[in-house]
């Protein structure tokens, strides 16, 4: 009775309505034309997918420990984890903007590969605690002078990938994609609980000299 | 290595976009797959191998467009080995009924189009149980009420309407 081509067909569809995965066995071949037809059309049943908020994550974080993906960074899989939940609304690059995040991952200064240190100016040319954007090669960052000695913060915003702006009368960062706003450490400020901004090695020379470690 | 994967090398802008970039293309052919198994799990790890396939290829400083190429050139031989390997059938035998030329609509459209384009080819009573059973998601119980009919007969019907539709060639 089960073997009936109707009955195999049936169970078949039934598994894919149910949302199961497809099991087939030996003599399904024979239907092949009817089990592929059934898969399309089970396939826009419940309309256009997207991946799964976990899934997404999953994926990306897969992407960052595959071989060869020094391409990928963990802020990239931060930002890409980020957009998850928005991206499965169907969401566009604003409301992936306004979806806060739960938690902030510790995060790494950057090391770029062949590093060196970068010449951006003189130690007394930069305001007390004011954020200057310097670029170090293929490093932008927002450098600080605390007395004598100098911090800085990457100019990327940790959430979408955008330049970040000095605000001076506030004293923040602010992303120029959305209303994120970080501290001079890079501490995410306000409601959305962001990844804090990747810190930026800088250094002062003997000579007074403010150095950041960049790229060529 | 089937010449698809022989490609080649792409290469993804630098720094922290390559990611957004390749998970939104990703996206995209995830939604590929999807309307051709019908099922999250095995989508989901149909969309893992092409970017366990793929990736690593990919290095810095080229368009979307190309990345898209790429992942969607995996994507079709890895749904050729799915249903190769499920139906025990060589690839050459498949190759008519996967449907896997790349779609030129977004996903939000390509699948539910094409579909309503070849049910609008069927005879009525096939649309009809097809609609019912697929798109309505009724039981086999309620589409053989709704059609004043029995069980064993839409079970035969739903067979007969699926090779039909399957024949239906429809531009992709």
């Amino acid at each position: 009775m089960n073997d009936k081509p109707e009955n195999r067909v049936e169970k078949i569809v039934e598994s894919l309505l149910r949302g199961r995965r497809l099991k087939l066995r030996g003599g399904d071949a024979e239907e092949k034309e009817a089990i592929t037809a059934a898969a399309r059309l089970a396939g826009v049943r419940q309309g256009p997918q997207r991946m799964r908020p976990e899934f997404r994550k999953r994926l990306a974080g897969k992407l960052v420990a595959a071989p060869d993906a020094g391409w990928i960074t963990r802020r990239a899989a931060l930002v890409a984890g980020l957009s998850l939940a928005a991206g499965a609304a169907g969401g566009g690059i604003l409301s992936r903007a306004m979806e806060p995040h739960a938690g902030t991952a510790p995060v790494e200064p950057i090391e770029p590969l062949r590093a060196i240190w970068i010449d951006v100016g003189a130690l007394g040319d930069l305001p007390e605690g004011q954020g200057k954007r310097v670029t170090a090669g293929g490093v932008g960052a927002f450098v600080f002078r605390r007395g004598g000695s100098v911090t800085a913060v990457s100019s990327v915003c940790s959430h979408l990938p955008c330049e970040l702006s000095w605000q001076s009368a506030d004293a923040y960062l602010l992303c120029s994609c959305h209303p994120a706003k970080f501290t001079s450490e890079g501490h995410a400020l306000g409601s959305y609980s962001l990844p804090s901004l990747n810190p930026v090695h800088a250094r002062v020379t003997a000579a007074g000299r403010v150095e950041v470690l960049g790229t060529e | 290595m089937r010449p698809e994967e022989r490609a080649e090398v792409v290469q993804l802008p630098a720094g922290p976009r390559a990611a957004d970039i390749a998970l939104d293309e990703l996206e995209l052919v995830y939604a590929f797959i999807y309307a051709r198994v019908g099922n999250r799990a095995d989508a989901e790890d149909l969309t893992q191998q092409v970017a366990m396939k793929a990736i690593p290829r990919l290095r810095q400083g080229a368009p979307a467009s190309a990345i898209r190429g790429y992942l969607f050139a995996t994507a079709r031989s890895v749904l050729g080995a799915f249903w190769s390997t499920r139906l025990g059938l060589s690839e050459a035998e498949l190759r008519e009924d996967l449907a896997l030329a790349v779609p030129t609509s977004p996903p939000s459209e390509e699948g539910v189009d094409t579909v309503q384009k070849i049910l609008a080819q069927l005879s009525d009573n096939y649309r009809r149980v097809l609609e019912l059973r697929f798109l309505h998601g009724y039981s086999l119980k309620e589409v053989a009420a709704e059609m004043n009919s029995t069980v064993g007969a839409i079970k035969v019907m739903q067979l007969r309407a699926l090779r039909a539709a399957a024949k239906v060639r429809v531009p992709e």
